[in-house]
């Protein structure tokens, strides 16, 4: 009953965290992925880009570039607009304009294994072999499986052009370049010397360096285990040497439709699950122009 | 401020409607469609089918069905388990089990154009052209458009076994047939004469008759206009006598791949794609 007074009153304040129930505005964008999919990368590219003047952090990339998951309502509502905000969700038909952050599954498995230790999600006994298996059926995260977080917004925003689609490959082949599309999508002026200090600001070494600084200030680095860090490799296509062969083709059966239309090449002959039906067929067809 | 307070105050009582911070229970399973394509209909028969005691009507089905925008918190918690709930929500990854209904967008688009009306969000004279403008970019209701709504639901479950899938057509012409999918979904034990019962109880002239007798304790038609009833054609096809031909085209050029591959024959020729 204290929890729930007590709740009552950050509501009637405003002070509750927003989540899903905030009040979303037409001119919202978003910058949504899966976790563990370049999200918070992207958030300090976006952030050097639009606030030249400011020394972006982990300590306050929270204000600089906000998630309703850890922000209050108040904080949300008061934001200038239009704002950019970051998200983890599925599909939601209240985000009007969309960049949506895709990596390879293959690589989003280690990566959330090692945050999910990092977090104390899990044991360090559980073995990737048992993850993997977790992550397919889509329970390790709170955002549904890989699959029908992708497969959700594609399927409802293929080729509208309020909707981005950006691989997080492409990004780190070719970061100003990709970069400065995402700047034009927002409808930022940047000119390419502005766009390369961004990179150069959010550098995986920079980055680095700024999580051992700044750790204990960020929502998804405070206490956790710190001798497992935030920024890991920041590569593509570690799936191939860390990823045993069989959790491999476990992932690409389970999900090669999908991946194959994204660009992400399947490395095993293992066949790919039929699903019986056209539908995913037919809407991939037409989901990656 | 005081709305804010009155809001908290219902909450420590669990009088408000849970909406999406609905809790949602492991052995939950959810009717889900996009608005105006059998839900209410469905969930009459599925309350007539799981509680035969019960007859649904518009006055009981927001408890026997329960659907976070309408029932309180309070009801949902005392909802016998595994509880059936309503949604029009698009794909979340949170519904553990999900009855998804589909109908063809031509025909829904005429059937939300009259409940606008009804529930006066439009005038009389609204051209329908400026309608389907709006319903295709999804502006008509806060649950996507019609393409959003089943395209993410498709695409992320179909297949799956915690998934069934209905045609509001199959259900009209194949009730029993269909209601016999609902039954081995549910897991419930219903011999042919409950399922013939439900149907019966949940006829659009059974559903005509609580309509008018109940329409003032329903969240669905309370405080509309009394003079356009809820229940309209409950018929399928009518598209093709009240849709005028280039408002196909765009709905069929808007989503045609994704109604071929739920079984919508398209009346025109494809546009050649670019």
């Amino acid at each position: 009953m204290f929890g729930q007074f007590k709740y009552a009153v950050k509501y009637a304040l405003g002070l509750d965290r927003a989540g899903r129930h905030f009040a979303v505005f037409p001119d919202d964008t978003f910058l949504v992925s899966y976790p563990k999919s370049g999200n918070t990368w992207v958030r300090f590219l976006l952030a050097n880009l639009i606030y030249p003047n400011e020394t972006v952090g982990f300590a306050n990339i929270n204000r600089l570039l906000p998630a309703p998951g850890v922000s209050s309502k108040r904080f949300l509502r008061n934001l200038p607009r239009p704002r950019i905000l970051k998200s983890h969700e599925p599909f939601d038909a209240r985000f009007r304009k969309v960049i949506y952050l895709v990596r390879d599954p293959r690589d989003v498995a280690i990566s959330e294994y090692h945050f999910d230790l990092k977090k104390r999600y899990i044991d360090q006994d559980v073995s990737l072999e048992e993850f993997v298996k977790r992550f397919i059926a889509g329970e390790t995260s709170s955002y549904g499986s890989w699959w029908e977080h992708a497969a959700s917004w594609i399927a409802a925003r293929r080729g509208n052009p309020a909707f981005r689609l950006v691989r997080y490959e492409d990004l780190l082949a070719d970061s100003v370049g990709e970069a400065g599309k995402i700047a034009e999508f927002l409808g930022i002026q940047a000119e390419q010397e502005l766009v390369k200090t961004a990179v150069e600001r959010s550098s995986a070494d920079r980055m680095r360096m700024l999580e051992k600084s700044q750790a204990h200030l960020f929502s998804s680095t405070k206490d956790t285990r710190q001798d497992i860090p935030f920024v890991r490799a920041a590569k593509a296509g570690g799936w191939k040497s860390s990823l045993p062969e069989p959790l491999v083709e476990k992932i690409e059966s389970a999900w090669g439709l999908l991946m194959v239309s994204l660009g992400y090449e399947l490395s095993s002959q293992s066949t790919v699950e039929a699903t019986g039906s056209g539908v995913v067929e037919s809407l991939l067809n037409n989901a990656i122009r | 401020m005081i709305r804010h307070l009155i809001a908290g105050t219902k909450r420590i009582f669990g009088l408000h409607r849970p909406g999406r911070s609905l809790l949602i229970l492991p052995d939950d399973v959810f009717l889900v469609s996009f608005p105006k394509s059998g839900n209410t209909w469905t969930r009459f028969l599925i309350a007539n089918l799981v509680y035969p005691g019960r007859r649904a009507s518009f006055g009981n089905l927001h408890k026997l069905i329960p659907d976070p925008q309408a029932t309180s918190k309070r009801d949902f918690d005392r909802a016998p388990r595994p509880r059936i709930i309503k949604s029009h929500e698009c794909f979340d990854p949170r519904y553990p089990r999900v009855i998804y209904i589909v109908r063809d967008p031509r025909d829904v688009v005429i059937s939300q154009y009259h409940y606008h009306r009804k529930c006066r969000r439009i005038e009389d004279d609204y051209p329908l052209e400026n309608f389907v403008v709006r319903f295709l970019a999804g502006q008509t209701c806060p649950h996507g458009s019609w393409g959003e709504n089943v395209g993410s639901w498709m695409m992320a479950r179909r297949n799956r076994p915690e998934f069934l899938l209905l045609r509001y057509e199959d259900l009209l012409a194949e009730t029993c047939r269909e209601l016999a999918k609902v039954v081995s979904f549910l897991g419930i034990d219903a011999n042919s004469e409950r399922l013939l019962q439900a149907i019966e109880r949940s006829s659009p002239d059974e559903m005509r008759k609580s309509e008018k007798a109940e329409s003032h304790r329903s969240g669905l038609t309370k405080d509309s206009r009394q003079d356009i009833s809820f229940v309209r054609a409950a018929k399928s096809g009518g598209w093709k006598s009240s849709l005028p031909q280039p408002l196909i085209e765009q709905i069929e050029s808007a989503w045609g791949p994704l109604m071929q591959s739920v079984g919508y024959e398209l009346s025109c020729q494809p546009r050649a794609q670019e």
